[in-house]
């Protein structure tokens, strides 16, 4: 295996977008990224396209993004792991590069999800369990799926809606500092508490938004990294693991399984301890898989993530500063996107170059993103390291 | 209160030709669990050969490859072990008031289903005993596993 580098990320602004197509969206990224990198399409040797796109009417667009971004021939390669696609994006491009089949490869990752209409919407979404079993006779959603941890986690160890509604204070209060995010406003605690039910106990302002947007990563191996940036972002792990399809099947609901195997396979390959984590991006794309993000990556024990919060651990320059980006919560969750918007951020942040007043004090320049896909169905953690 | 500074971009746009699905599920491997519960029974499948249970019944053991199953009846009775109710309601289930969903265990088993009998989802505490069984659903014709606190 050979070392592989980020050597270019680009992100469109993320919102609803309804101003461009998919493959208009993909080009704000791609177009970035190759920038950054300062190469060009034809030193790209392998494309992957990241999307779940189960609500577009595109319904195999990763040729059609690819020729729009002209890299056409160059792959692509399509993957698909429900929100954790991005980072399944990242893991193959990776594995790609690592192997020496190519030297330099880019992970796109994008989604639309506002050209149907809510309702649609949450019937997608509900499907993202086993749709026999579960929405075809109880009518899931996705925030109900995670609805049933809050209420276990809330039970066993006392969480609050509370410190559930910190997070969304704290990363709304990121996200207004970042002009790329869907939600660039601050929340109070009481707008939160006070929001409407959506699957109790969670409430309107504990979800992540209904967002389009995209992302692009190059990666490129040791030799070719060196030769053409200063400021190589290193991947030193991607760690990975899933769980059950059918949610009656998992052990317990304090917490996902996924997380702790992709964690631990992350930590063991990069050699990296919790504790040396300094930035971090999380999966919130609720409140509650924030706090239990906080316990499953190994930073507090389990049933003490509520408390973590309320302590402002998680805040910029605490023992982990997370979501400086706003999160999934508060700048946005276009699916496919997410896990490649994560590396974005924290390659930013690697840089020292995030805006005043979310850019994260580093000494060992170690970062850390955790993408799910579902409710702890896949997880992906990957470790970067300047 | 800050201003809510959003990203939101709209533009000229046209419609797609709609596209409909409407699946045939093939059941036939499980057909007793989907006529068990209009019988009122609730079945899930134990393999003769290593006695994995599984729940929601499956046709193959995928732990030791048999396909020599017997359908086993799930208790009437079990602890529910978590819930929410569902206001934001899915494409599907809009003609429905708010729905809780719990998980319970019976036995050796999990099972989803609806709480009938409970409309005040604050009320409800995990660890509670709940009785279990079938309920017809007219709206969708179908019928679903219930909970009765």
């Amino acid at each position: 295996m050979r070392r592989v580098a980020v050597v270019g990320v680009g992100m469109s602004a993320f919102g609803v977008r309804n101003d461009v197509t998919i493959q208009e969206l993909v080009w704000e990224a791609v177009r970035e990224a190759l920038d950054d990198s300062g190469l060009e399409q034809k030193d790209i040797e392998l494309s992957v396209v990241g999307t779940v796109n189960t609500r577009g009417y595109e319904l195999m667009p990763a040729v059609v993004v690819n020729e729009y971004s002209g890299l056409t021939g160059r792959g692509p390669l399509r993957v698909e792991a429900a929100c954790a696609t991005g980072s399944a994006a990242l893991w193959t491009a990776y594995s790609a590069v690592a192997s020496g089949q190519v030297d330099v490869a880019i992970a796109i990752g994008v989604e639309k999800m506002n050209e149907v209409d809510t309702a649609t919407s949450l019937a997608v979404g509900g499907r993202a369990g086993n749709y026999l079993w579960e929405f075809h006779m109880y009518g899931t959603t996705f925030p109900a799926y995670y609805a049933f941890y809050a209420t276990a986690h809330m039970q066993k160890f006392g969480t609050t809606e509370e410190q559930m509604a910190m997070v969304a204070v704290k990363n709304h209060k990121y996200a207004s500092r970042n002009p790329k995010a869907h939600f660039q406003f601050e929340v109070t605690l009481e707008e939160v508490l006070k929001s409407r039910p959506i699957a109790w106990p969670l409430k309107l302002l504990d979800c992540s938004p209904i967002s389009d947007g995209a992302a692009a990563t190059v990666l490129a191996s040791e030799d070719v990294a060196r030769k053409i940036t200063d400021t190589p972002v290193w991947i030193e792990a991607i760690g990975y693991s899933s769980d059950t399809s059918n949610f009656t099947r998992r052990p317990h609901y304090l917490g996902l399984e996924a997380t702790r195997k992709a964690a631990e396979m992350a930590y063991r390959r990069s050699g990296v301890e919790p504790r040396q984590v300094e930035v971090a991006e999380v999966h919130d794309c609720f409140t509650i898989a924030e706090i239990m993000a906080y316990e499953d990556l190994g930073w507090v024990e389990k049933g003490k993530g509520g408390i973590f919060i309320a302590e402002g651990q998680s805040e910029l320059g605490g023992k982990v500063s997370v979501n400086l980006s706003g999160g999934l919560k508060a700048k946005g969750h276009p699916l496919g996107a997410t896990g490649l918007a994560q590396i974005y951020e924290l390659v930013k942040q690697l840089r020292e170059e995030r805006e005043r007043g979310r850019q994260a004090p580093l000494r060992n320049y170690i970062a850390l993103s955790h993408n799910v896909g579902g409710t702890g169905h896949y997880a992906y953690v990957t470790i970067l390291r300047r | 209160m800050s201003e809510k500074r959003y990203t939101k971009r709209e533009g000229f746009k046209i419609s797609s030709i709609p596209l409909t699905y409407k699946h045939a599920i093939p059941v036939s491997k499980t057909e007793k669990f989907w006529k068990g519960l209009a019988e009122g029974k609730i079945y899930a499948t134990r393999c003769k050969i290593c006695g994995s249970l599984y729940s929601p019944p499956q046709a193959d053991c995928a732990n030791c490859r048999s396909a020599d199953m017997e359908w086993v009846e799930v208790p009437e009775e079990g602890v529910l072990v978590t819930f929410t109710k569902v206001y934001a309601r899915p494409q599907g289930y809009e003609g429905f008031d708010p729905y809780i969903i719990a998980i319970v265990e019976a036995g050796d088993v999990r099972v989803m289903g609806w709480v009938m009998n409970i409309n005040d989802e604050t009320k409800l505490k995990i660890g509670s005993k709940v009785k279990i069984k079938p309920v017809y659903i007219e709206k969708h014709d179908k019928y679903i596993i219930g909970f009765y606190v």
